[in-house]
């Protein structure tokens, strides 16, 4: 900066730094954020269950050494990815985080469709209190809720290892988020067109599900990927509720394959990419809206 | 509402909300007394039933002991093998057994057992309502004696146990391994029950452990039918109580007319009258309950007792030495077989710990009666001053938006806000795995937990080798925490905005690719981040001290000290929180109007000045918000901690949530967890509201 300084005065129209040292800092950024990408597609490809990229004799040269931390593999298998879905019961997991998602996304997103339609268009005793308290409910901390949570949940209720004992405190979690989302739309679109539509003689569920649901499609739409999301990645509550290994979620099992004495890093780095790019293309779409929602939702908190 | 002039009845109010708030309390009073005569009642048909297996474990130590025969060789070629019945010579049993128990010798082993025969016989024959008995030896693992229909023919007794009969031989082990272990009794340590009660509808099985001069030789399992006597709901004294105070309340209301608040006083009088009215009426049925049962134990014992002498006389017809003298005052026992001590030697009803029984019950009633009670009293004020009118009024009249929130809002209360409510109350106990079916009352201890998380100052201890953090202490996880997240937050604002500052430079060459791949671990699931790291900061294959054994480091073990550990959890959080920050800003820096800059370059400003007068102030409205919100999820940052370290070495590198999650989820303190989980939400609480403080005044600033 200082150098750009000293010269500023005759280059003050074009008084940018020099480039090519800030490309050289961005490219050391990129190393460094996809090296353990390449890392885990190297593992995943690699073919066995090891930790190392490449095995360092006790007096090893320096181009084994380097070979060891080079992210790619010596011999390229798809063996972990077979054996995943043959003899490991990743397919299952798979299957359990599926339906627990999608099960979410359905009814996360079915209750907070309707709420918020209710906080957006009618005006009502207890709608400022609703509302605080969808936000409010934001604050409280996970752990806080967890240990209540498990012993309703999984000890009065006996819903440990079942889906409904995931889906609804999934559904819940994601409901405050996607009911201010939605609602946010909502008051977007002009009231007009229900009045009209109520004069036609259209009932409320009619305006409600032909006119106003079909115009917060790109809303719905968000709010549905965003809970989908949500019930995917998340890995404290099912690894702490869901005790069988058949009803393991794909999260809980990756951790299976590498957690306590298994040291299956293969499996792991397989199942991770197969679990990571179905989100990681949906964030990288969603990325925009997330950010304003989030900011949205700080400001307002 | 359609017709605003109607006069509000406050008579009609109070009564129908004195009529709800009495069934509720009433209600709920009576269908618990119904529970507790039920209990009861089944607690009465066990202890007779245990007056008769103590009886029967009695007849069984005194007659058994083997025969006159020398002691059979060991059981070898076991199980063909059936030893004749030694019916002659069952009549000696007793008398040797005494004797050999007082000179000292061992009782005779591999008993063959007439004796011990012929008196479950004879006991079986006495008591009709016993369905079966078998006796379980020991020694040569044989079933001694049984009067199941399935021990017939091939099977009858006595003969050795077959492999499929290994949970009745387990149950008889496991039933010795209690009464070693009580006997041993170790100072604190949980009794285990020496006596199994097995329930099914209309029938128990009891197991009681049979010794003889001092050791558990054996089993003896007795199947018993048993009246089923259901309590039945007593109607009569529920009506009195619920109607009386509403009856009460019309015909007091001619006097008091539509006066509110002499009304509302009456009607709280009367449902307090009538819970308490109702309260000591329970007490006196459960009393009732528990005279007779003591009575039926009693006559019970008695006949037990009878039967038990006139038996033994039968079966072991005394050589010479008589028997150990029965207790039947010793047969009334808990499922630890010791005497409850509620009746007498004399066989009579013990009413000094009746009494004390009754004082238990009286104060769980008070408990109960005056939790009913304020249930009661918010009823009765919510209908009668008319808050139930207009909250009828107001689901009416918005019936459509109702319908709409309340699925969502129901699915909240009882998801969030009742655990919430719940786990607040649970921080006041000492609830753990095995009580969480006690009710709080039971494992209440107020501000203890608090006062052991917040009181505990033993931070460090000085030793010879200096200072040596305490990793457990709570001000310590919360230093660590504070540290932790400040780090955090440091490192990715910084990160972010330099990034951020970079990307936002005019005609910069690759833009977009730069953007895409950095923001990739964002995009990456946070579990699969920290496995990841875990992995590559293992000390022996991991790729970072490969790295830094290509530059000819040493390679360290990243989770054995504190410092090194707190380093590999901060790069994995560094990692995956840099591409927020980096969004956040460029948004924001893409938002100044260029113009601005021209304007400043025209007046001259340097660079500096313009990051300073433009660039920082345009970038608060949105960097603030992103700081305070990653300051919140970097606190909370559950998943990087549990997975990357799991707070090694020893708890150095725990936050307080996974310290939180470890004592609930590996130690099973569910109270002290939930109490330590209340102060992490109060200092997160403390946290918002100075936020939200410090906001307000920037943008008042701005």
């Amino acid at each position: 900066m200082k150098g750009s300084n000293q010269k500023g005065n005759n280059r003050r129209l074009n008084d940018e730094p020099r480039h090519w040292p800030l490309h050289i800092f961005l490219v050391l950024m990129l190393i460094v954020t996809c090296y353990p990408i390449l890392w885990v597609v190297t593992i995943a490809f690699s073919g066995g269950q090891s930790l190392a990229i490449s095995d360092i004799p006790d007096n090893a040269t320096f181009a084994q050494h380097v070979r060891a931390i080079t992210p790619w593999p010596e011999h390229w298998s798809l063996s972990n990815f077979r054996s995943l879905f043959g003899d490991q019961p990743f397919a299952r997991w798979l299957l359990n985080s599926v339906i627990v998602a999608s099960a979410t996304t359905v009814l996360g997103v079915f209750l907070a469709c309707t709420a918020a339609y209710a906080f957006s268009r009618f005006r009502f005793p207890g709608r400022r209190v609703g509302l605080m308290s969808f936000l409010v409910s934001q604050m409280f901390p996970g752990t806080l809720m967890m240990i209540p949570l498990y012993i309703i949940v999984v000890q009065w209720l006996g819903l440990g290892s079942t889906f409904t004992g995931l889906v609804l405190p999934y559904c819940t979690t994601a409901i405050p988020f996607c009911v201010w989302n939605m609602k946010g739309y909502f008051d977007t679109i002009p009231k007009e067109l229900e009045e009209s539509a109520l004069i036609d003689g259209a009932s409320q569920a009619t305006i409600f599900f032909r006119i106003v649901l079909p115009l917060a499609k790109p809303a719905v739409a968000v709010t549905a990927l965003f809970s989908f999301m949500t019930g995917w990645n998340e890995f404290i509550i099912a690894a702490t509720f869901m005790n069988r290994e058949d009803m393991y979620t794909a999260p809980v099992g990756l951790r299976f394959f590498v957690g306590g004495f298994s040291q299956q890093w293969g499996y792991f780095a397989a199942g991770s990419i197969i679990a990571a790019i179905p989100v990681m293309m949906l964030f990288m779409f969603l990325q925009k809206y997330l950010v304003s929602g989030l900011t949205a939702g700080a400001v307002k908190g | 509402m359609d017709s605003p002039a109607r006069p509000v009845s406050h008579r009609r109010r109070f009564v129908i909300g004195l009529a709800l708030a009495a069934l509720l309390g009433v209600g709920v009073a009576a269908v618990l007394l119904t529970g507790a005569r039920q209990a009861e009642t089944n607690e009465r048909a066990e202890r007779r039933a245990v007056v008769t297996l103590s009886a029967l474990t009695a007849l069984l130590e005194r007659a058994g002991g083997g025969g006159a025969q020398a002691p059979e060789p060991p059981a070898t070629g076991l199980g063909e093998e059936i030893p004749s019945p030694p019916e002659e010579t069952g009549g000696m049993g007793l008398g040797d057994e005494l004797a050999a128990v007082e000179q000292g010798t061992e009782a005779p082993a591999a008993d063959s057992g007439g004796a011990v025969r012929r008196a479950v016989a004879r006991f079986a024959e006495t008591h009709p309502e016993v369905t079966a008995i078998r006796v379980l030896e020991f020694d040569g693992i044989t079933l001694a004696a049984s009067t199941d229909p399935r021990d017939q023919g091939e099977k009858q007794a006595p003969r050795r146990l077959a492999p499929d009969e290994k949970s009745f031989y387990d149950l008889g082990q496991k039933l010795r391994a209690a009464v070693e272990s009580n006997r041993e009794g170790a100072e604190g340590a949980a009794r285990q029950p020496e006596i199994r009660v097995a329930r099914s509808a209309g029938a128990l099985s009891l197991a009681a452990p049979i010794e003889r001069g001092g050791q558990v030789v054996g089993m003896v399992q007795m199947d018993t039918r048993t009246r089923r006597d259901p309590a039945a709901f007593a109607w009569l004294p529920f009506l009195a109580a619920w109607l009386g105070p509403v009856i009460g309340l019309l015909l007091l209301s001619l006097a008091l007319g539509e006066r509110r608040w002499p009304l509302a006083a009456a009607a709280a009088l009367l449902l307090l009258a009538a819970l308490w009215l109702y309260g000591r009426h329970a007490l006196t049925v459960l009393k009732e309950e528990r005279q007779a049962s003591g009575r039926a134990v009693a006559a019970r014992m008695a006949a037990e007792a009878k039967t038990a002498r006139t038996l033994l006389a039968e079966v072991a017809p005394l050589g010479g030495r008589p028997a150990q003298p029965l207790q039947p005052e010793r047969w009334d026992v808990d499922e630890f077989r010791q005497p409850r001590g509620l009746v007498t030697a004399a066989g009579q009803v013990d009413e000094g710990k009746l009494g004390e029984l009754a004082g238990a019950d009286a104060g769980r009633m008070t408990r109960s009666v005056i939790t009913l009670g304020l249930l009661g009293f918010a009823l009765l004020a919510f209908v009668g001053l008319g808050y139930a009118a207009r909250t009828g009024q107001a689901l009416v009249e918005y019936r459509v938006a109702y319908a709409y929130t309340i699925p969502a809002l129901l699915g909240m209360l009882v998801l969030v806000f009742f655990p919430f409510f719940y786990g607040f109350a649970l921080s006041f106990t000492n609830a753990n795995i095995y009580n969480t079916d006690k009710s709080i009352y039971d494992t209440w201890v107020g501000l203890g937990n608090f006062a052991s998380i917040l009181g505990d100052f033993g931070i460090a201890k000085r030793t010879a080798e200096g200072l040596v953090w305490n990793y457990q202490n709570f001000y310590y996880t919360l230093i660590f925490t504070i540290v932790w997240t400040v780090s955090n937050v440091a490192i990715g604002v910084t990160l972010g905005l330099t990034l951020a500052l970079i990307l936002n430079l005019k005609d910069f060459a690759f833009r977009p690719f730069y953007r895409v791949l950095l923001i990739l671990p964002w995009a990456m699931p946070t579990y699969i981040t920290s496995l990841i790291w875990q992995g590559m900061f293992h000390r022996q294959f991991g790729v970072i001290n490969q790295i830094i054994q290509l530059f000819g480091g040493p390679a360290i073990p990243w989770f054995d000290r504190p410092f090194t550990s707190f380093l590999a959890v901060l790069t994995t959080n560094g990692w995956l929180s840099f591409p927020f920050m980096m969004v956040i800003s460029l948004g924001a820096l893409q938002s100044i109007p260029s113009d601005l800059y021209e304007a400043a370059r025209v007046d001259g400003a340097t660079r500096w000045q313009q990051f300073k007068s433009i660039t920082l102030p345009s970038l608060r409205p949105a960097l603030v918000p992103a700081i305070i919100l990653s300051v919140i999820w970097t606190f909370n940052q559950f998943i990087v901690i549990y997975l990357v370290s799991a707070g090694e070495p020893g708890g150095a590198t725990e936050i307080l949530i996974t310290q939180a999650y470890k004592i609930a989820f590996q130690q099973y303190r569910y109270g002290y967890a939930a109490a330590y989980s209340v102060v992490i939400f109060m200092i997160l609480l403390a946290y918002g509201t100075w936020q939200n403080r410090v906001t307000r005044a920037t943008e008042a600033i701005g």
